[in-house]
């Protein structure tokens, strides 16, 4: 015990020299941009068009991140780990339009000008959802696991 | 609590408005007024037009021109009867939070309620929660707060979820190579329930607190192919809940080979849901799908992409398989697409399964869409169709078409109308009026 109570003013300090040393490097850390400074046209955009190199934020080289079919459908890896690079382009709004806890319409409801955006339970979902929620349940859960959405309670009870 | 939403979306709006003016700032509101009338037998709603007001309200470069505000909500109110539940009045914060972001190491703070997608953790949080990059390639971010509940269960008082909650990740990279990221949640514990069968469900060790740990993974040896994918782990359960991992593969630069593998662990995966909990029967199954998608593009204006999936449960087996193709035209003001899918899935997976009975379909759906400055247009259709008749329907189709106008480039003002039938309704007409107003004050960059 009093050796460590020797010992802890010299690691103490230590740990604050290398805090203080951490932090000074810290600021030679390059950030993403807040947005991207030109405006995208509409629809998917493909990254690597303009950008050759690797994204300095992220470290992973921008082809990863075009918006090809590949990369809509599976776009929840990026999002785990890569989210500050989607909202260098996207709202939070934007991804809020799909993924909320309380949800008053079918997104493809009020995106019904936008097709192409492949807002999902297009159409008649009410009968396929009794099989797909079979095949697959893991994948209803991802939305509506822990959201008890008032829809879904109002049934299966 | 609703009536608080009433009164407290209005009030952040107009507290954040001076603010606002001095910022940029971004306002999208779109108002929608659904009408439909319900003629089931049994239906006692003859009349129902839902009035909802979308309202996201984004603030940059206040203050110091680091901090921003951002907020994002719903209220509907029902012109003629009730169009859901028993209130008259809905209503839901999204989102609505302050965001400090600094100039250096990707770091933030944010404060009010959000959303964190950080490795294995996908929550809801009213709190706070702060992330930065770290020298040597490391990163950190942790959060913390309550709760945001939900809807209560049939039966019960509760939603099932703890009151407060904490969790966070912290990751390594090196160079463009490799990511590996731990990231775990701890939520306080899980209500009792008071009705017999979910008491049982937690007497039977099916349902309980939410907590989980896991590790994700980047991995890209050569800008051809990289890996990517968590595992999660649940520690209340003690086991394993959810692997799932993607492979791409880029050949050559138009083309994206991607191949998928998730398994899921259903009771350690449902744990922390009383309605997944309950309706799922094979609680201690190990579901598995694996497959593989092709996609090519031509050029700038055609994409064409083939997928597979197959699908392994107790129940039996399914895979699903077809392609999807793309279309731009015109500066992309046009836009079309093309798709085809059939699942092929055995007895079990029928709606009322039966040794003859089947639970497979073919899914076709087109669409195609036109923008101008002064008006846009779009249809869509999409149709599934049943190898064995579901309620003496061979199908369930719905076609939608939306016509809108830019009254100015901010304010637009459309309808929407569609007209289907399933094995629901013989006949299912449904219209929309929307009016959206999308106001963006940036002095600089490209709005989001």
């Amino acid at each position: 015990m009093k050796r460590f109570t020797m010992m802890f003013p010299i690691l103490a300090l230590a740990g604050l020299l290398v805090t203080i040393a951490a932090c000074a490097q810290m600021k030679t850390l390059p950030s993403l941009p807040a947005s991207h400074p030109e405006e995208l046209a509409a629809g998917r955009v493909s990254c690597a068009e303009c950008h050759e190199d690797q994204q300095k934020g992220t470290m992973k080289p921008f082809a990863n991140f075009n918006h090809t079919t590949a990369f809509v459908k599976n776009h929840r890896f990026y999002a785990s780990s890569d989210d500050r690079l989607c909202a260098t382009c996207h709202k939070q709004a934007f991804c809020s339009d799909c993924h909320t806890n309380q949800v008053e319409m079918k997104p493809s409801i009020k995106y019904g000008y936008r097709p192409d955006r492949e807002m999902p339970h297009r159409g008649d979902f009410l009968t396929i959802h009794k099989i797909e929620g079979k095949v697959d349940p893991s994948s209803c859960y991802r939305c509506h696991g822990r959201a008890n959405n008032a829809r879904c309670i109002a049934c299966h009870r | 609590m609703k009536k608080l939403l009433y009164h407290l979306l209005p009030a952040l709006l107009l507290s954040a408005m001076p603010a606002a003016a001095l910022a940029d700032t971004s306002v999208d509101s779109t108002t929608i007024v659904r009408f439909f009338q319900d003629g089931r037998t049994g239906s006692t709603k003859d009349f129902v037009a839902p009035a909802t007001e979308f309202l996201t309200l984004d603030a940059d470069k206040l203050g110091d021109g680091k901090l921003s505000v951002h907020l994002y909500g719903w209220g509907r109110v029902d012109l003629a009867d009730k169009s859901f539940n028993n209130n008259t009045f809905d209503g839901s914060i999204t989102y609505a939070y302050a965001n400090y972001r600094f100039d250096q190491a990707n770091a933030q703070i944010r404060a009010g309620r959000f959303f964190v997608n950080e490795g294995i953790v996908n929550e809801q949080v009213d709190g706070l929660s702060a992330r930065t990059d770290l020298p040597l390639g490391f990163g950190i971010s942790a959060f913390g707060g309550a709760t945001v509940h939900t809807a209560h269960m049939a039966n019960e008082s509760t939603d099932g979820k703890g009151d407060g909650i904490i969790g966070g990740r912290l990751n390594y990279r090196y160079k463009g190579m490799l990511e590996l990221g731990v990231s775990g949640v701890y939520e306080s514990d899980a209500p009792h329930l008071t009705s017999p069968a979910n008491i049982a469900l937690e007497n039977e060790g099916k349902f309980g607190s939410h907590r989980l740990v896991g590790g994700d993974v980047w991995f890209s040896p050569h800008r051809v192919f990289d890996i990517m994918g968590h595992t999660s782990y649940n520690t209340e359960t003690k086991a394993v809940a959810e692997h799932s991992y993607l492979l791409n593969v880029r050949p050559i630069s138009n083309l994206v080979l991607t191949g998928e593998f998730n398994e899921y662990h259903n009771r350690d995966m449902f744990f922390s849901s009383i309605l997944f909990a309950s309706m799922v029967d094979r609680l201690n199954e190990r579901s598995r799908s694996i497959g593989g998608r092709a996609s090519y593009e031509f050029n700038k204006f055609f994409e064409l992409s083939g997928d597979y999936k197959h699908y392994t449960r107790d129940i039996g087996q399914a895979d699903r398989f077809g392609g999807d193709a793309r279309l731009t035209l015109l500066d992309k003001t046009v836009r079309a697409g093309l798709g085809y899918h059939y699942l092929r899935s055995g007895a079990n997976f029928a709606l009322f399964p039966a040794p003859n009975a089947s639970g497979s379909f073919h899914e076709a759906r087109v669409y195609a869409m036109h923008d101008t400055k002064g008006y846009f247009s779009a249809i869509d259709a999409i149709g599934y169709f049943f190898k064995q008749n579901i309620n003496g329907r061979p199908s369930a189709w719905e076609v939608i078409g939306s016509l809108g106008y830019h009254i100015t480039p901010a304010l637009a003002l459309s309808g929407d109308i569609s007209y289907g039938q399933n094995p629901q309704f013989v006949d299912e007409l449904k219209g929309l009026i929307r009016l959206t107003y999308n106001m963006n004050y940036a002095s600089k960059g490209g709005s989001k």
